[in-house]
């Protein structure tokens, strides 16, 4: 079920009413609830997904409770690599099987020994990867008894399921949601009331700035043979612009529609295009996801410590792994690694602490340094961008091949979607602005005239929205 | 919870509000503006004389110089061609223009279109504005399932057709910003020629009728316009040749051009250059110009 449909637009409604007005005297019936509407949002792409989820809740339910029994430190971590072979196991055969194959199969061939086989026809079920490392976060911080497991299968459930945040994160830590669901809900209105703002402002970035980007994108990504430098310039910017609101519009929405819920999620975005460099827009950029690598796979393997040697291949690991999180093609690699290579000099040289603040706190406009700053950093996620983007890697190459060959014959490109190139920049620099003016907040809706600033959001969602090409958030196919 | 509530309808009433502002807005500026596309145009136009008419697709937008063929004639000529256009959308056209002037001749241009009987999307969106027409209401409600959702809910028209017919054209519209081409003349030629021509492919069978065409026949029957049927000309490397074998014997007195056309003549497989459409204008006059009527006259049919 989308976000921005009319299924979810009815559905959400009636599981609040149901939460708030019929479960709302018995903790377990509202956990209940939660879990079975979080199978039936699920449920709605394909029932047969389902199978997978209950598979993975019940295997790390189980192997949570029988982590906390057992004190022979083999036994639990056998229990451990139980529940990672189990689970990314799953995600490996899902996500990952083909390429592996294709992979394989090219490689022998290179070294001489063909190989016939046929990969799989295999769908990706929505969300594998978030809820996935959910629950292994869940095991991991129980092994390392940070945690103490639950005895409430309805509870786990909940945590696993969770719909608002099920199919694109935030990847919740069971330390912050797990508790939620043991205490009961009282509903708070200014809680809700903020849940409802942030579910305006991500269907916002999502309906009007993403998806008027997509359209953009995809017909400059098609043709970028013909295009000229400009267009492919403005093809990679607005894929910027489209994949931040797009993912973060999704994340507002999930925070959003917790907040009705009386839960809390964590933050996953927090105005990334205004860092000063690129270790502050990994701080901001996907929070949940590389705090995540953070915690369980960069400190484990030695973080910051050790020689320069271990640093380097640490930073690189993270970066990669977290590129092949995102898909299984050399596209996502490569985007990691560029990122490993733009965060290394502010990393070795003790620099990637220096801005930790908000830019430009309690001032209008960023001064001079802040603004080429910024507008480097951008320029560097940009660029790294296309990889992500492209369908292969020899596409990107070939798109930045162009892009960089200075080609400004036919000017302002009128593209077959009947629209010029450019166009859509004046939509993104008013979009801009306003990230800007509430770089401090979350969202818009702040002080004076919050009425007026609603109303011409619904205006903009009416007016200036995608409806006719309703798409998928793209997260969904990580 | 009170508060809350109080605070959700509050929004729910202003975005009910803003749908039935935006709806009434975009519906005035459109019924409004000057005429940016041919179906604005027609319903713009009351009691004009046209000699001539020509009806179809890009294939005759970009094929027919009225102008030329207006002075090979000397008669009143329009060209009502749309990109995208289908039979049906021609019928709708056909049924507005003949609503409130007088026509004496038509010509349509039939091909591969005989295989459609539903409007394109195109001119489904630059309809939506004015579904309120009597004749575009009815015309459309046929081929919709919830014709109700796009004739009562407030915007949903406009934004499920947003690219046709969104802010943008809303814009253009309301500045009367000029049309790339001139509804009121209606040829837009294509210049250049995309060597080598990329092959195009008519269909390998042909359904045994096609109502919409013998509705459009009817009418002008019904109104003693004069209908010419004819087909535009491929390029040498289209595929199939003989669909329009089997059209002719489905579709009688039709004139066939669609052969003996010089490649170059093509800006693409489908649709002549400026050069190539000058010549055909020429060629489609001097086959038909003893058959062209000569008054227009007033119709008594009134479609609703």
């Amino acid at each position: 079920m989308l976000f921005n449909s009319i299924d979810f637009a009815i559905f959400l409604p009636i599981i609040f009413i149901l939460y708030w007005f019929v479960t709302n005297k018995n903790l377990k019936s509202q956990n209940l609830l939660i879990v079975i509407a979080s199978y039936i949002f699920y449920g709605w792409w394909d029932w047969r997904f389902l199978s997978l989820i209950l598979f993975s809740t019940i295997i790390d339910y189980l192997i949570g409770i029988s982590l906390s029994k057992q004190e022979s430190q083999t036994k639990r971590k056998m229990l451990l690599w139980t529940s990672i072979l189990v689970n990314l196991g799953f995600l490996g055969f899902f996500k990952y099987y083909n390429f592996f194959l294709d992979n394989f199969i090219t490689a022998f061939s290179f070294f001489g020994t063909p190989i016939n086989a046929q990969g799989l026809n295999i769908i990706l079920p929505v969300g594998i990867s978030f809820y996935t490392f959910q629950t292994l976060s869940y095991t991991i911080d129980v092994y390392k008894r940070k945690l103490e497991p639950t005895k409430d299968f309805i509870v786990f459930s909940a945590f696993v399921s969770f719909f608002p945040q099920l199919v694109a994160g935030p990847i919740e830590r069971a330390t912050n949601l797990l508790p939620q669901f043991y205490k009961k809900r009282k509903f708070d209105n200014s809680k809700a009331i903020d849940g409802l703002h942030l579910i305006l402002w991500g269907l916002f970035k999502k309906i009007v700035i993403a998806d008027s980007c997509a359209t953009y994108v995809n017909e400059i990504f098609s043709k970028y043979e013909s295009m000229n430098s400009i267009s492919l310039a403005l093809g990679a910017v607005y894929f910027a612009f489209q994949i931040y609101c797009d993912f973060s519009g999704y994340s507002d929405i999930a925070i959003g529609t917790s907040k009705l819920f009386g839960i809390d999620l964590m933050k996953n975005f927090n105005f990334p295009y205004f860092s000063r460099d690129i270790a502050e827009f990994w701080r901001k950029w996907h929070i949940s996801l590389s705090t995540w690598f953070r915690d369980y796979l960069y400190i484990p393997l030695g973080g910051s410590h050790g020689g320069i040697g271990n640093k380097i291949r640490n930073v690189f690991i993270i970066f990669i792994v977290s590129g092949f999180w995102h898909g299984a093609n050399w596209t996502f690699i490569i985007w990691g690694a560029l990122n490993a290579l733009y965060f290394l000099p502010l990393f070795l040289t003790n620099n990637n602490r220096n801005n930790l603040n908000i830019v430009a706190q309690n001032r209008y406009l960023p001064s001079i340094k802040e603004f080429l700053q910024m507008s480097f950093t951008f320029g560097l996620t940009v660029f790294a961008w296309i990889f992500f983007r492209a369908d292969s890697v020899s596409i990107a190459f070939k798109y930045i091949k162009n892009l960089l060959s200075f080609n400004f014959q036919k000017g302002i490109q009128y593209l077959s979607i009947e629209r010029y190139a450019p166009e859509l920049l004046i939509l993104i620099f008013f979009f801009v602005i306003l990230e800007w003016y509430s770089r401090e907040k979350e969202h818009p809706f702040f002080g004076k005239w919050v009425y007026l600033k609603i109303s011409l959001t619904i205006l903009a969602l009416i007016t200036l929205g995608v409806y006719s090409d309703v798409t998928d958030f793209i997260y969904f196919q990580f | 919870m009170n508060h809350f509530i109080k605070y959700l309808i509050s929004i729910l009433v202003i975005t009910l509000g803003l749908l039935y502002l935006s709806d009434f807005i975009y519906t005035q500026i459109y019924i409004n503006a000057k005429p940016r596309n041919k179906l604005q145009y027609i319903l713009n136009t009351k009691n004009e004389n046209f000699d001539i008419v020509f009806i179809g697709s890009s294939r005759v937008a970009n094929h027919i110089d009225t102008k030329l063929f207006d002075s090979l004639a000397q008669k009143k000529t329009i060209n009502l061609g749309a990109e995208g256009a289908g039979l049906s959308d021609n019928l709708l056209q056909l049924k507005l223009l003949i609503n409130n002037n007088y026509v004496s001749n038509v010509f349509l241009q039939i091909d591969s279109n005989f295989e459609s009987i539903s409007p394109s999307n195109i001119a489904i969106s630059e309809a939506m504005p004015f579904i309120k027409n009597t004749i575009i209401k009815n015309h459309l409600r046929k081929y919709f399932e919830n014709f109700e959702k796009l004739e009562y809910i407030p915007f949903y028209r406009y934004a499920i057709n947003d690219p046709k017919i969104g802010f943008r054209e809303l814009f253009f519209s309301s500045i009367n910003k000029n049309p790339g081409t001139n509804p009121s003349v209606g040829f837009s030629p294509k210049f250049g020629n995309n060597i080598p021509l990329i092959e195009n492919s008519l269909p390998s069978t042909i359904r045994e009728r096609n109502i919409i065409l013998e509705e459009i026949i009817e009418i002008c029957k019904k109104n003693q316009i004069s209908l010419t049927l004819f087909v535009s000309p491929y390029c040498s490397k289209t595929k199939t040749e003989d669909y329009i074998e089997k059209l002719t014997s489905k579709v009688p007195n039709l004139i066939n051009l669609s052969e003996g056309y010089d490649d170059k003549l093509f800006f693409n497989c489908g649709h002549l250059n400026n050069q190539g459409a000058k010549i055909f204008t020429n060629d489609l006059y001097n086959k038909t110009k003893n058959s062209i009527k000569i008054n227009a006259r007033k119709h008594n049919t009134v479609y609703n």
